[in-house]
This record gives C-alpha cells, structure tokens and sequence, in this order.
C-alpha cells in the first residue's frame, strides 16, 4: 500500500430541514456576530429564512447578510465582505450557496482571521492554524466545497484563479438539507453533478495520492451519482434523489480534497477562466477524453470501477446482451467509459466545446488554454504526464 | 542522520545545483522564460535560496538573505530538498501532506516541475563534488 494522509475535519450533518438547525451549530462553535454570505437569489427566494431563524432562535444572533457575490468570485468580492464582516466585528461565518459562495467565505475568513491581503495567503499549505469558525450549506451538488481544504477566486479583472489551500480552509460544519436544493434547475442539477462524478473518477486514478479511504468514498459516491442523479435531475422534487446526490458530492468532495483530481479539471479551470465555462458542464464535455487519455495508464483502475458498480452484469443483461468476462479489464474499463457517455447524453448535458459556446479555438487559443490547463495544479495529479502536445490534441478532440 | 551537516554545506550543495542548472542550455531557457523569482526555504538546517529569471537573460543565484522579491516561495525541510533532486519526492503527496508550503502562484512554480526534471540527473554529481555521505539511490 503506498503511503498517503487523509484527513477531515468537517462534521457533517445530513438531513431534511437540517438547515434550521444551523443555529445550534453555530452555538456550538462559538461567535458572537455572524457573516451570512449567500447567494443574492436565496435571499430573495426567502430560502434563507430557516437559517436565519434557527441562528437568532439558538444565539440570539442577526446575521449580517452578504450576496454580493458574482457566479465567478473575485478578490474585490472578498475584500468588499471583509470589510463589513470587520466593521461590524463578525468572528463567524455561515455560507449558503453554490461553490463560488463558500470558496468566498473561506477566503473572507481567512483575511477576517489573520487581518492583511488576501494576496498574502495565495498558495498551498501556509494557513497553518485555525480559522474562525465556518458553516457551510451547500445549495447545489457538486463541489465539494462544504469540506474541502481549497478555495479559489478570480484575481483582479484576470481570468486567472487564485489558489489556497489547507486543511484549515475547510469548513467547521457542513449542513446537507434536500430541501436547499430542490430549487435547482434541471441543467445545473446534472452539471454539478457531473462535477462530483469527475470528482470522484479523478481522484480514484490520482497520481499515487489516493488511498483506501478516498477509494471507498469515490465508489459509493459514483453508485450514488449513477442511480440518483438522472432522478434529481427529471424531477427536482425528489427528495430521497436529491439527498443521495448532495451525500454523493460531499463523499466525492472529501476524496478529492485528500488525493487530488486530474487532467479533466486542469483543462476545465483553462477553458472556464478564458471563457467563463460553466465548471459542471465543462467537466461534463471533457470527461470522456480525460478517460481516454488516461486509458492506457489507469484501465485496471476503471476496472475496479466498473467491477463495483456491476457493470458487466448490467451490460450482459442489456438488449445486446455481450457478456464480459470479470477478468478482463480492458472490457471492464469500456464499460466505465460507456457508462459515463451514457449519462452525460441521458442528463442533455453539452456534448463538444462547441456546444458549450466556446468560439472556434485558433492556434493562440489553444496555445493559451494549454498553458493555463499544463500550470494548473489538478494536472500534477494526473496519472499520465501531458505534454503540449497531448493537451492540445484532446482539446481539438474535445471541440 | 541529516542529509546536510550545516547550513554553509546545505548552501554549497544547492548553488552548485543551481549553478549546473543554469548551465544546461535547455533547461535555463525554460526557466529564464518564466520570469520567476523564487525562494526556496529550508529547515534543518535552516538555509535560503533565491533564484531570480527575472529578466530573462541571466539566472542570479543568490543564498541567505537577499533583498529581491520572491514571486513564489517554498518552503520545506532540507532532507525535503535533497529527495526532491534525487527524485524521490512524490510532489502532489508531498503538497497535501504539508512536507512543502508553497507561498504565492503555486501553478506559475509548479508549471516549472517538468522543466527540471532533468536537474535530477546533475544532483548526484553535485553530492559527489561536495563529499556528502548520504546514498544517493
């Protein structure tokens, strides 16, 4: 068994209406004035309302709401909440939203914690005690972000991200509520999804980082994604559907903040900084060729996949009916990829970089989005060196 | 047993890797056009290490105090180091466990890893040169 660390630090509580006992936490955890960072259209939704009674009902608390928050968040957003989180002398945090929201709050509360820029806190490892305490509740499936030790913001009027990462960026307690995500739309619903299968087949193939522990997660996670995320996505008001993919993404969330992910999401984080990609749905086109590139590298690992979700026995009960012998990995792993294709056409999720409206990819283009995908931290987990020339091959294919 | 007896051998050791380094027409080009500032800090022994491309023509090598400002900084124990250039440090394991903080745009340094990779076959030369008793395989 080779070496690894896993960790978190995250409690996580799952539930219908588990958001109302947001309070309770917070109570918890300690804070005598609260930052509520939010997504703008939760507020108005009057989705809120739970989480902000819960907290007055158990502290005695009036959060102070923050949902100046851009889909693609940047270091003036963090700036502009950490003023008025220090102005008004917050010492905790609850972010509910997608995965731009919590990325935000976690790096609010690094600035809120330690004062100065948030340039001075850009990189890996150099948070090395504890922040002020953070809940997060999650209102799409996918990210991961409720407990994973990454943040990342756009700099000042760039493309590119910040990145910062510790085990201390994650946050204290996340809340998984059905009920927050009922609301979701049909092609965001399968979008961030799609994130936490990539996730989850990432990281089962990093780049001598996983372990027994992200395996297990990843496996049941993936079984999750296959059988309940077409079901959460038709209908949104399934319950049971919509609670089985926020476990699943949270279980790949845990997985891939521990070992890592892959060439998949190097060439997303490119294609989204340059042309503001939906992250999901990014994943979603370049999954396939991801695989496929790591094919050779990683088959017997796909197998493993396949051979947990019983593939085989699914495919030999199909209308073609070819049997697949269990010991034949290569056949396995097809089926993974196979699995994987059918799903993205069964969620009508875009197919090409094309129909993702990503204009027609000249040299420079390219040359740009290969550079950005090759100096992405996500590639060095990937279980097969890329080189320029391989990058911009799968991005052609991709288009 | 320490892989560097003391900071004077641990920065003897590193310039002359770097030395080499920016002798090797490939790799110092790939390096000068990055136009990085960075600094390595070590522990155990303590050590400094600044290696400034920043104007593209001419790697300066600078150990202990220097008055430049890094673009990225990594920071790491020295035993860290030497396995590195040995090529024995897993990277992605070696960032998640904590073995190495990396301040500033990590993926403008890491961007740099295949660059010098080759650097891995100069490091055993450099021990030779300055005597250390450590293996090397």
């Amino acid at each position: 068994m080779n070496p690894f660390v896993f960790h978190t630090p995250t409690r996580v509580y799952f539930g219908e209406n588990s958001a109302s006992s947001c309070g309770d936490f917070l109570r918890e955890l300690g804070g005598t004035k609260v930052l509520m960072v939010a997504d703008a259209f939760l507020e108005k939704s009057g989705a809120l309302a739970p989480l902000i009674d819960s907290i007055k009902e158990s502290t005695g608390i009036e959060p102070i709401l923050f949902t100046d928050v851009p889909s693609d968040s940047d270091v003036d957003c963090v700036n502009k909440a950490t003023v008025i989180a220090r102005t008004s002398g917050c010492d905790a945090l609850v972010a509910v939203g997608g995965g731009s929201v919590l990325d935000t709050a976690k790096v609010i509360n690094i600035c809120l914690t330690f004062g100065g820029e948030v340039l001075d806190y850009q990189g890996l490892n150099i948070i090395e005690r504890k922040l002020l305490p953070l809940i997060a509740v999650p209102t799409t499936a996918g990210t991961g972000a409720e407990v994973s030790f990454v943040a990342m913001v756009k700099d000042h009027g760039e493309s590119k991200k910040l990145m910062f990462g510790s085990r201390f960026l994650a946050p204290d307690v996340a809340i998984l509520d059905p009920l927050m995500i009922v609301s979701l739309p049909a092609k965001l619903t399968a979008a961030t999804g799609i994130d936490a299968v990539t996730h989850d087949i990432e990281c089962y193939v990093a780049s001598g980082t996983y372990s027994v522990f992200t395996d297990s997660l990843c496996l049941e996670s993936l079984r999750l994604l296959f059988e309940f995320l077409p079901q959460a996505t038709i209908d949104g008001d399934n319950l049971e559907a919509r609670g089985a993919t926020l476990v699943a993404s949270c279980m790949a969330g845990v997985a891939f903040t521990n070992s890592g992910v892959g060439i998949t999401h190097a060439l997303a984080h490119a294609v989204g900084a340059k042309y503001a990609t939906h992250h999901g749905m990014t994943n979603a086109v370049l999954l396939p060729h991801g695989m496929r590139f790591n094919f050779e590298s990683v088959y017997p690992r796909y197998a493993r996949i396949a051979r947990f979700l019983d593939l085989a026995v699914e495919a030999s009960n199909s209308i073609d009916g070819n049997s697949i012998s269990s010991s034949d990995d290569r056949a396995l792993a097809h089926l993974l990829l196979n699995k994987v294709e059918a799903l993205l056409r069964q969620l009508k999720l875009p197919l090409n970089l094309r129909e993702l409206g990503v204009p027609e990819l000249t040299d420079e283009n390219l040359a740009e989005l290969v550079d950005l995908a090759g100096a992405d931290p996500a590639i060095m987990f990937n279980p097969r060196e890329a080189s320029v020339e391989d990058l911009t091959q799968l991005l052609k294919r991709a288009y | 047993m320490a892989v560097f007896t003391d900071t004077d051998e641990l920065h003897r050791v590193m310039t002359d890797l770097w030395t080499a380094i920016s002798n090797e027409k490939d790799m110092a080009a790939q390096l000068l056009s990055s136009r990085l500032i960075v600094t390595f800090h070590y522990r155990e022994p303590d050590g400094r290490l600044t290696v400034d491309c920043s104007d593209g023509k001419e790697m300066v090598i600078t150990v202990g105090d220097c008055n430049k400002k890094p673009v990225v900084e990594m920071f790491m124990k020295s035993s860290v180091a030497h396995d590195f250039w040995l090529g024995k440090v897993n990277v992605p394991l070696a960032l998640i466990q904590g073995k190495i903080v990396s301040k500033g745009p990590v993926n403008k340094a890491l961007a740099l890893l295949p660059a010098i990779k080759p650097a891995y076959g100069l490091y055993p030369a450099v021990i030779e040169k300055n005597g250390l008793k450590v293996s090397i395989t």
